[in-house]
């Protein structure tokens, strides 16, 4: 057992601070983190920053360097994500293409679709977005129903997607549907394709959120048209890719795991700055307890994921505890959330206008999606019960 | 960054795995639970011919010289099967206490003799004015010619009747709670040292009261320092309460294995009752509480081992976590095992009964979150 890390990590470690320190957003590091808001400087704003992140090589750290990544291990991917949470940094708006459908297309994409999509993935050239969720299709995805058919020399799309991510600002779309009449089970007849969101049978509606954001879409597919040879792996195998796809979320889960800790070390500033009754929050004894008890509990969701990491890292492959820190992490983070909020009292029912402009109860706000998205608390769950206890598996249909 | 046991320690838990199986588990608790100390003292020696007791004794004195983190596998073995006998007593503070403040002849005797097996320690801190646990002493230890004479009483002091010393926390001064306090270590056959059972609710540890009444003890009973013995006390009780977590972790390891393995055999309405999500999540729950225990305790091991600055908040994250997750997972295994979960031939009143017993042992949740709080400056 050893928490220290190498010099090469730790270099790793001080190389990132130093550009970051460099290259982050004017004010940003003195704590201005608000985004434009218009929609269309916000845009602009994200494009720009990922496209920065790009030249300097820390877009996509745990890509190939042949593909412009930096090829980093699993603990310098750890050790990014801690920084990256550390200053707070501005999202990556093609997370999504950077940390799942890159890598993708990198494992399973023909030599042309390799050259032609992976170079513009890093610098936001290109912006992803992943069609999965629909409507009727949740937790049980294998039950979707927006399918293609084959026209000639191209792909015919229709169906509705859900939950889209950035679909709304999306250039391209990773789309599992349905290419198979009377599949043996709902897992065949399966098929991923790359699919041109600028056309005119693509329509996304971003949906407005309990927070006030609209960062999900609704995706209407009608009569969209892709090239036939725009699949990513086999035709009818797309369950395959898809799991690959979803395999590579894996070190996703350290990121909450860092933003529980800056949750809390903001919680922790935040019972120092104000004062109840005449005295500081932090000197009210059960507000102390409480915090004690989040100081175990945080630093444990660390350790969680370093436990596994450990495991992964000897193993060579991840394993279902990836469902237990996301588990952990995202639960924890509501609670501490909505403990912000309770911590101001009768006023912690204001929102823009709370304390420090709102920002736990827009935390508050947006920590729902965190126990839902990517996965629901429920189905990891399952498999935790199911890979690692044992257990029956629930009844399916 | 490695957050695994090392080969050799995974071996060591084998091995341990091996000889608490062939004991057939917590049958060596049961006999505990009867009365049968001569049970209890043959496991103890058991435990010292296989050098359980003897890891983190220097070699000098006949132990194997290894850091805390090898007593890891050993201590969650023991807890898994609610191993009798006052093994965090011993391994936990005395050989630590010893180790850092023993006088050369105090090692001697009591390091050496724990790892041949043939020195038993416990301890004897406990007053009943005091339920919380402070440095408030008022049991007195008066200077004499030869020594100190020892008066008034201890509670809840474990195996006492299987003990070959007490550790016991004296007033040698009058002061504040944590002044003027010495340690001391008394054989309990000494003169004027009488003992009671207190019947515990976990019966697999029997408790003492134990009086003193003029107890004569010599100059070589003074542990460290006098009237600085509850500094002295507390960092081997970081080590104990981290002791106590680790043999807590290996508990609840069992407890979740014994809802597992109920949940899959168990059926109702046609079908095992781990297909239930009401229980199946249940489980999952004790397994996260279990894993999350688990890295707290074995990252304050690490702590501890390497000395490192940030042992003592380590200690006391995974004490106050662990007791209470303990509680959590032992009460769901009960309630999962049905009626038969709170029957006495079943296992899980066992665990349930361990963990409420140790919630506030060394220190109750609340006083180690006081403990982090304060150590953070709040």
């Amino acid at each position: 057992m050893d928490f220290s890390y190498t010099p090469q990590e730790e270099e790793f470690r001080a190389e990132l601070r130093a550009w970051l320190k460099e290259n982050l957003p004017p004010g940003w590091l003195e704590g201005n983190h608000k985004l434009p808001e218009d929609p269309k400087e916000e845009e602009a704003f994200l494009r720009a920053w990922q496209h920065k992140l790009a030249d300097g090589h820390w877009a996509g750290v745990s890509w190939p360097k042949e593909y412009g990544g930096r090829g980093a291990s699993l603990i310098e991917q750890v050790i990014y994500e801690e920084e990256m949470a550390r200053v707070d940094a501005p999202p990556q708006v093609n997370a999504i293409g950077i940390g799942m459908i890159g890598p993708t297309i990198i494992a399973l994409g023909t030599e042309e679709q390799k050259k032609r999509y992976v170079p513009k993935i890093l610098n936001a050239e290109e912006v992803w977005c992943q069609g999965y969720s629909e409507p009727n299709a949740g937790s049980d995805l294998a039950a979707l129903t927006t399918r293609a058919t084959l026209e000639g020399d191209h792909w015919v799309v229709n169906g509705q997607k859900i939950w889209t991510s950035y679909a709304h600002l999306a250039d391209r779309c990773f789309l599992l549907l349905r290419t198979k009449e009377n599949p043996q089970n709902k897992h065949d007849g399966l098929t991923c394709l790359l699919v041109d969101m600028h056309q005119p049978g693509v329509e996304p509606r971003p949906i407005h959120q309990m927070n006030d954001h609209r960062d999900f879409n609704e995706t209407f597919f009608n009569n969209a048209i892709v090239p036939k040879d725009e699949v990513l792996g086999e035709v009818n195998n797309g369950w395959y890719a898809a799991v690959v796809l979803l395999s590579f979320e894996r070190v996703s889960v350290a990121n909450v795991a860092f933003r529980l800790q800056q949750a809390y070390d903001g919680l922790l500033a935040y019972c120092k700055r104000h004062e109840r009754n005449g005295r500081p929050l932090i000197q009210d004894p059960l507000v102390r307890n409480r915090l004690a008890g989040y100081h175990a509990r945080v630093h444990a969701a660390k350790l969680n994921f370093y436990r596994n990491l450990t495991r992964q890292i000897k193993t060579g492959r991840p394993g279902p505890e990836g469902s237990m820190d996301k588990l952990y992490c995202s639960e924890l983070l509501k609670e501490l959330n909505g403990y912000a909020v309770s911590l101001q009292g009768a006023q912690g029912e204001l929102w823009q206008d709370a304390e420090e402009e709102g920002k736990w109860q827009e935390e508050y706000l947006s920590s729902f999606a965190m126990t839902i998205a990517g996965g629901t608390s429920e189905i990891q769950k399952n498999i935790i019960a199911e890979r690692m206890l044992g257990l029956p598996k629930d009844i399916k249909y | 960054m490695d957050f695994s046991l090392s080969d050799d320690q995974l071996m060591l838990q084998q091995n341990a795995r091996q000889f608490f199986t062939a004991q057939r588990g917590t049958r060596p608790a049961r006999k505990a639970m009867e009365g049968d100390v001569a049970s209890t003292k043959a496991l103890w020696k058991q435990m010292a011919e296989l050098g359980y007791p003897a890891i983190t004794i220097a070699e000098a004195f006949g132990g194997a010289g290894e850091g805390f983190l090898s007593l890891v596998p050993v201590l969650e073995e023991a807890g898994r099967v609610l191993a009798p006998g006052p093994l965090p007593e011993t391994v936990g503070f005395a050989v630590p206490l010893l180790t850092r403040l023993g006088t050369q002849a105090q090692k001697q005797q009591y390091l050496q003799g724990i790892a041949d097996g043939s020195e038993i320690v416990t301890l004897a801190f406990y007053e009943s004015s005091c339920d919380a646990f402070a440095g408030q002493a008022t049991v007195t230890a008066e200077r004499t010619a030869a020594g100190f004479r020892l008066n008034g009483q201890k509670v809840l002091v474990p195996n006492a009747d299987l003990a070959t010393a007490l550790i016991v926390l004296a007033r040698t001064t009058a002061g504040p709670a944590g002044e003027g306090l010495s340690l001391f270590i008394v054989d309990p056959k000494a003169s004027g040292v009488q003992m009671r059972l207190q019947r515990p609710m976990d019966q697999t540890r029997p408790l003492f009261a134990v009086s003193f009444e003029q107890t004569e003890v010599g100059e070589e009973a003074l542990i460290g320092p006098l009237d600085e013995g509850w500094t002295a006390a507390e960092e081997a009780l970081r080590t104990l309460a981290v002791s106590l977590s680790v043999l807590s972790v290996g508990a609840m390891d069992a407890c979740v294995e014994q809802s597992a393995e109920y949940a899959k055999t168990r059926v109702q309405f046609g079908q095992p009752i781990g297909r239930f999500q009401a229980v199946k999540h249940r489980i999952v729950d004790m397994k996260v509480n279990l894993e999350t225990a688990r890295s707290l305790t074995y990252y304050a091991a690490w702590a501890l081992e390497e000395g490192s600055s940030d042992r003592h908040v380590a200690a006391a994250d995974a004490k106050s976590f662990t007791a209470q997750a303990f509680v959590r997972v032992a009460n769901a295994n009960i309630q999962n095992h049905g009626g038969m979960g709170f029957t006495w031939e079943a296992e899980p009143h066992l665990y349930a009964k361990r963990a409420k017993a140790w919630e506030n042992y060394i220190g109750s949740p609340e006083a180690h979150l006081d403990y982090i709080a304060a150590a953070q400056g709040w």
